[in-house]
């Protein structure tokens, strides 16, 4: 019989036995018909160890007819080299292994490993991809079991020993017949495993396709894979929303479908024309809920193993909001820009403030520490750069002020601070005002002050207390001169007077008219002399007085007039200091509103005086008098021209000087003179004067 | 007590002291008129005078104050009323701590008249009070 190794020969029991083996159409039922068809052969037992890749063990996985203790001792590693399993394995060549000692067995091993003529179909369609089959089949070098994975799929081969214990007496063609038969086994379970191969990599492939529908459906985001003609082949459920017909169509619905799908169609191609672009914005009606929604189209081809482009895949990305929240960031952008330039425009027009100011400005914080100081300042202060003893000095004067008023309860504040100039070396007198700022839980955040050197200030209330003295004086001197006069008129006069006196009632009845106008007349000059001669008999002092005795003398003098006129007098005298001025002239201030004020309540009323002090906007203080009566009052044109001269509403009885002598006296105090009245009510008089500070 | 009451009027101005003793004595006084405080001085001395009414302002050396002073000296008690055409706030002041009354020219003749008999009650009124 002839026998070639690579094809086995299928004759008589062979024949047999290779259609039983034809008919097994599981790998793992190859195994125990082999051994069945190796004993039918007549030899007494065999059995196959298979190798674990994994472990690198050998262990035997089908015997017939063997004792557990010959089966254990096929029990091996693939390190164990020197064993015949082993030998066997990397030679690939079966061997006969004769025992040396006389009655004991003989072993027949056969190689048993994947390994086919033609490639497999996926190896076919890789061109150019080595199979292990046909490599296995090929090779007659030594085998890398190691390297046992196929090229295309990665899976492992098999590899495993047929050991068939024969007769030491055993013909060569019983040998030959054993090994034809384990040589078809092993193609047969080749090709089962080739197909059991396929089929694994199938149920693979529906895992993977599984899980990639997994994926695609529990992307919310629509997902559509088209075809290289943007024919849809598959899409999520997010994308039907939008690309499928649903069942119950109504019109609008349908031609949204239609819509979305051309502009989708239409974004591909020109995605795919342009071949550039990856991502296109579009928008697509929601068939369901009928909103326009703003899409980003992402795309990307699809290849097939071999290269062939397959289609694209899409991925739309709804980026409504995503927009909606770019542009209002944009938007936000914009403001915040804006209102940078805002805050630079302001911090420019507050710097060029802040260097126009030409005062000293100081910011502090809520604990009362400088947080800055403006150039003017570190001349006073210091700065980082160093500090003198002197400035150090001032700090500490500030710093007395800023803490008192950082904790107290007003918002702003002005105070007189004196600080040393560094230059001059002089005490100089600075007027710090402060205010706050809050922050938005209301607290304290900085304090500002700004010191404002009062020395050119106070160099100029000089000169106009100075310019004031001298037209006091120029006052005086007229009134000096008025007064000599009446002095002069005086005295004739007194005995003009006298006469007329004495005339009265001695008159003939047709001199009597005359004499009246006579008497009148000179009632009238008398009248005059004694304002003049007031005037004078006032002018006599400048200095420092106090008000309030100033107005109880005059009040004193004219109880008694007061008194007979019925009239009661109301007298609120607060505390002041000294003014400055000539007292006798207040005095006759005094006097002439009260006895205007007596004059003009005929019927008896209240006269109310008052005097305190009173401290303006611009921190200066002033004695205020007030003159007030319930008389008859002034009327609005008589308001406006009452401070000339010779106005007078007394008509023969008044002399018209009394309120210019007022308002001369008054402004020449550098004072204020206001008056209010009302018909029938009553007329006010408020006289302010400065204060001695 | 005499029916009319004296009184001395003291001014330097001959016409001004002619018209208060022509008006005066219509009022029924008796009146005594001085032009200098020399003059002023003997009257008071040589006779019983009852008031005094003086002018402030008189010769350069001597001023009204010597003359009430003399007569204060020789009568503390003596009513005097002193008429000036200016005062002094020291005047003023002076007066007022001697208690009298300074009216001011020019004066009114119905308001002298008035003191006048003011202060002749009031004085009066003491001596009987005295006893």
């Amino acid at each position: 019989m002839h026998v070639r190794s690579d094809t086995p020969d299928v004759t008589g029991r062979n024949r047999r036995s290779a259609l039983r083996l034809l008919g097994m159409e599981r790998s793992e039922e190859i195994f125990p018909v082999l051994l069945e068809e190796i004993v039918a052969l007549g030899h007494p037992r065999a059995l196959v160890a298979k190798v674990d890749f994994e472990t690198s063990e050998i262990t035997p996985v089908a015997s017939l007819n063997c004792p557990k203790n010959l089966v254990q001792r096929f029990r091996s590693s693939l390190f164990a080299v020197e064993t015949p399993l082993v030998r066997i394995l990397h030679s690939q060549q079966p061997e006969l292994v004769r025992s040396r000692a006389r009655r004991a067995s003989s072993f027949y091993y056969y190689p048993l490993i994947y390994r086919n003529r033609t490639a497999c179909w996926e190896a076919d369609r890789a061109r150019g991809r080595k199979c292990i089959a046909v490599e296995n089949f090929h090779s007659r070098l030594r085998l890398q079991l190691q390297e046992q994975v196929c090229g295309i799929c990665d899976m492992r081969a098999y590899a495993a020993v047929v050991v068939v214990e024969v007769s030491p007496n055993a013909s060569a063609a019983e040998i030959a017949g054993l090994r034809s038969l384990i040589e078809l086994a092993n193609r047969y379970l080749s090709r089962l495993f080739k197909v059991e191969h396929y089929h694994n990599r199938m149920v693979d492939m529906e895992t993977i396709i599984t899980q990639m529908q997994t994926v695609m459906e529990s992307m919310t985001d629509p997902v559509i894979l088209t075809d290289p003609q943007h024919r849809v082949i598959t899409q999520n459920k997010a994308a039907e929303r939008y690309f499928r017909l649903p069942e119950d169509v109504s019109e609008g619905r349908v031609r949204a479908v239609e819509l979305n799908n051309l502009l989708f169609s239409a974004a591909l191609s020109s995605m795919a024309v342009s071949g550039s672009d990856s991502s296109r914005d579009m928008t697509l009606v929601d068939a369901i809920e009928g909103d326009e929604v703003l899409f980003e189209a992402v795309s990307a081809p699809s290849f097939a193993p071999d290269g062939r482009r397959t289609g694209m895949v899409s991925v739309l990305r709804d980026v409504t909001d995503l927009r909606r929240a770019d542009d209002e960031l944009r938007a936000n952008y914009d403001k915040l820009r804006q209102a940078e330039e805002v805050v630079r425009q302001d911090r420019d027009r507050l710097n060029l403030v802040i260097e126009n100011v030409g005062d000293p400005i100081v910011v502090c914080d809520r604990d009362a520490k400088v947080a800055l100081l403006d150039p003017r300042a570190q001349e006073l202060f210091g700065s980082e750069q160093g500090r003198t003893a002197l400035n150090i000095r001032n700090q500490a004067t500030l710093d007395a002020y800023i803490t008192q008023f950082t904790y107290s309860f007003s918002d702003r504040e002005s105070a007189p601070i004196q600080l040393t100039h560094p230059e001059t070396h002089q005490e100089v007198e600075y007027d710090a005002r402060s205010g706050k700022i809050y922050d938005e839980r209301g607290l304290v955040a900085y304090t500002v002050t700004v010191l404002r050197d009062l020395t050119a200030v106070r160099r100029l209330e000089q000169l106009k207390m100075e310019r004031r003295m001298l037209e006091m004086e120029k006052f005086a001197v007229a009134g000096r001169l008025a007064g000599t006069i009446a002095h002069e008129v005086n005295n004739p006069m007194e005995a003009i007077k006298n006469c007329i006196f004495l005339l009265t009632d001695k008159m003939e009845p047709e001199a009597t008219p005359v004499y009246e106008i006579l008497k009148a007349e000179t009632e009238r000059v008398a009248r005059i002399v004694r304002q003049m001669l007031g005037l004078y008999r006032n002018t006599e002092q400048v200095g420092n007085f106090d008000v309030n005795s100033v107005v109880e003398d005059t009040l004193l003098l004219f109880t008694r007039q007061l008194e007979r006129a019925g009239i009661r007098v109301e007298k609120e005298l607060g505390t002041l200091p000294p003014a400055l001025g000539s007292a006798d002239q207040i005095r006759q201030v005094l006097s002439n509103l009260v006895v205007n004020a007596k004059d003009s309540m005929s019927q008896g009323g209240a006269l109310r005086v008052r005097s305190r002090l009173v401290r303006k906007d611009d921190l200066r203080e002033v004695i205020r008098i007030v003159v007030a009566d319930s008389g008859c009052g002034i009327s609005q044109n008589m308001l406006h021209s009452m401070f000339e001269p010779f106005v007078t509403t007394k008509g023969e009885r008044g002399t018209g000087l009394g309120l210019w002598i007022v308002k001369g006296i008054i402004e020449n105090h550098g004072g204020k003179l206001r008056v209010r009245s009302t018909l029938g009510k009553g007329t006010v008089f408020a006289i302010e004067l400065p204060a001695v500070q | 007590m005499k029916d009319k009451s004296h009184i001395l009027v003291v001014d330097d101005e001959p016409n001004v002291l002619v018209t208060y003793r022509l008006i005066l004595q219509q009022q029924g006084y008796e009146v005594s008129a001085a032009i200098s405080s020399g003059e002023a001085r003997e009257a008071l001395s040589e006779k019983e005078i009852d008031l005094l009414l003086c002018d402030l302002s008189l010769e350069k050396q001597k001023n009204g104050f010597d003359v009430i002073d003399f007569a204060h000296d020789k009568s503390p008690h003596m009513p005097t009323v002193l008429l000036t055409g200016y005062a002094t706030p020291e005047a003023n002041d002076h007066a007022r701590k001697l208690g009298i009354p300074v009216l001011f020219k020019p004066i009114d003749i119905k308001e002298l008249l008035e003191t006048i008999s003011g202060l002749l009650k009031e004085n009066y009124e003491r001596h009987e009070a005295a006893g």
